[in-house]
């Protein structure tokens, strides 16, 4: 039998629940409305809650002109570049630092959290002098070079959880077979701990893509980003914000599915895999 | 876990070899360390070289004159530097701390697992998914003066909302900019302590109720210490991504009205993209670091000094 002080526990907590959808969710709600309200109701006071949903603003941003359409692609070029380049330097790394005894060990984990925290605004002027002169401004290539002080740090953290959560012991009984370490780490440990590098890529991707300041600053017309490019609108008022927002919400896209589909992993991505979640 | 030491002797091994074999786990942190090095020395050392000269790149590609510190006392003197450290200050203080106690209690109110809560927790994290710079679209479109919803939901309820809108008023801008962080960040810290007060043994907690603690004391003296580790390296994470904001600063505000949302990293931004003034910035940024590593290496030292790894 519930007491009377459960119920309403109950009942409270539920309020909460709903009050947290309403002030969390409901601001993405009311912004892809933007993206699908006719350009008159969108400044509209009182804010009009019913509408026809128009798929205009997508087809305008995407298809005819689809002024954001190479954006989009180049988008998930220089995310997905950043996160390939990055697998390369972080799981050997990983794989050393979870396995071998080395010393400084802590010290090398807090250099690379410290990465993470750097203020890579602090670096924006310096790379954009460096890329103009080694003449790679405007290319992918200096983008995805710059995104890896954020891409190798996450990945050498996250990466390193994973790889500490499969058994030494695996490792141990094909040592004893004679076989030598790199044949332990590809045909053992990797295909184990595939998983963890899956998860691991697809949030350094969530970072790479989402990062505006470096595009900002290293990006050509030709090779702007998505977020960059929402920027593009910003001259003008009125009737372009279901633009802005229609391109907003395809920028949202990519990493909320990721989030929701990795939902198991999303707090040990959000922390490096110090929390197992 | 079991660590595997580099040092399995093996007699016929020849140099080469063994070299490898010693420094085995060096040579595969090794490639990262140096790309790292390379992509951060360099800035750091171009940026001290050249705030030691007057260097505007709209007058030319090349330093102009040797100016010795010119630069730092400049940048120090100027009043919106100053304003833009002060602002980057409260920001990342006054955020951090809101977002951690907001996260805190929604956290709390997560654990009571109730039948569909599982539902919140999943979708609660999605503001946290968003490009800040699409945050900062969001929030400008909510602010409007003239047709934002939460202009409109503000004023419903009798508060008033200065003409200019929320973000055109110098004594509510930041305000306003802060409240688009906390929206976002709030879930993060939600979601990351649920799941580590998740982790909390619940005998321990038992234990602690059959003594009659509160439930006050539980947390404070139980629960909070448990994931302190956790704790520790979220409040550095966002600290430090908040010194930085920059994205929605220049979605929202641009820095004003006058100097009253500028930035540090807004500031950067404009001395270095917009003005070129590369000699200035680059002092900018040295006083940025050096502010940034002693938060940090304090921060570190004091939080990590008893930590196992």
């Amino acid at each position: 039998m519930p007491s009377a002080k459960s119920s309403l526990y109950t009942i409270l907590t539920y309020a909460a629940g709903l009050l947290f959808l309403a002030v969390f969710i409901g601001p993405i709600l009311w912004f892809i409305a933007l993206a699908l309200r006719p350009p008159e109701t969108a400044f509209a006071m009182p804010p009009q809650f019913t509408f026809t949903p128009t798929l205009n603003a997508f087809r305008h941003i995407l298809v005819d002109p689809g002024t954001n359409a190479p954006q989009l692609v180049n988008s998930l070029v220089v995310a997905i570049g950043a996160v390939l380049l990055n697998l390369p330097f972080s799981i050997p790394a990983a794989y050393a630092l979870s396995r071998f005894k080395l010393r400084g060990k802590k010290n090398i984990m807090l250099w690379y959290l410290g990465l993470l925290m750097a203020p890579p605004i602090a670096f924006l002027i310096p790379y954009f002098v460096l890329m103009n002169r080694i003449g790679l401004t405007g290319s992918y290539l200096s983008m995805v070079l710059v995104l890896q002080t954020m891409t190798i740090p996450f990945s050498v953290w996250l990466m390193k959880s994973f790889i500490d959560e499969v058994p030494a012991e695996l490792e141990e009984a094909a040592r004893m077979d004679g076989a030598r370490w790199y044949t332990i780490m590809w045909r053992i440990t990797l295909p184990i701990v595939r998983p963890g590098i899956i998860v691991t890529s697809m949030f350094a991707f969530v970072f790479a893509w989402n990062n505006a300041a470096f595009p900002l600053v290293l990006s050509a017309r030709s090779t702007a980003t998505l977020p960059v490019g929402t920027l593009g609108y910003f001259a003008t008022s009125g009737v372009t914000w279901n633009y802005i927002a229609a391109a907003a919400v395809v920028a949202m896209i990519p990493p909320m599915i990721i989030f929701l589909v990795f939902d198991r992993y999303v707090v040990r991505g959000l922390t490096f895999g110090s929390v197992k979640g | 876990m079991t660590t595997i030491t580099a040092h399995t002797p093996v007699a016929t091994m020849t140099g080469r070899r063994s070299f490898v074999r010693r420094n085995l786990p060096y040579l595969l942190i090794a490639p990262s360390v140096i790309m790292l090095l390379v992509l951060i020395a360099y800035p750091l050392l171009f940026a001290l070289r050249s705030s030691f000269y007057f260097w505007n790149l709209q007058i030319g590609p090349e330093p102009q004159a040797f100016v010795g510190f010119d630069n730092y006392v400049q940048a120090l003197n100027a009043f919106d530097f100053q304003a833009a450290l002060t602002n980057t200050l409260l920001l990342s203080f006054v955020g951090t701390a809101l977002e951690f106690a907001l996260g805190l209690s929604i956290a709390l109110i997560l654990l009571r697992a109730l039948p569909g809560m599982n539902v919140v927790r999943a979708l609660l994290i999605l503001p946290t998914t968003i490009a800040p710079i699409v945050v900062g679209f969001l929030f400008r479109y909510l602010y409007d003066p003239g047709g934002g919803l939460l202009t409109w939901v503000l004023t419903s309820i009798g508060i008033p909302i200065p003409a200019v809108g929320l973000l055109g008023s110098p004594s509510t801008a930041l305000a306003a900019v802060l409240f688009a962080d906390i929206w976002q960040w709030t879930p993060f810290f939600a979601i990351v302590l649920y799941a580590s007060l998740l982790s909390v043994p619940e005998e321990i907690i038992e234990a602690a109720r059959l003594d009659r603690a509160s439930a006050w004391t539980i947390l404070m003296r139980i629960k909070l210490p448990l994931i302190k580790r956790t704790a520790i390296i979220i409040v550095m994470l966002r600290f430090m991504q908040l010194f930085n904001t920059f994205d929605t600063v220049l979605v929202l505000t641009r820095g004003g009205p006058g100097t009253s949302t500028r930035t540090l990293g807004y500031s950067l931004y404009e001395q270095g993209l917009i003005n070129f003034n590369i000699g200035l910035v680059s002092a900018m940024t040295w006083i940025t670091v050096l502010i940034v590593n002693i938060i940090v290496a304090l921060y570190v030292f004091f939080a990590f000094r008893n930590e196992e790894w």
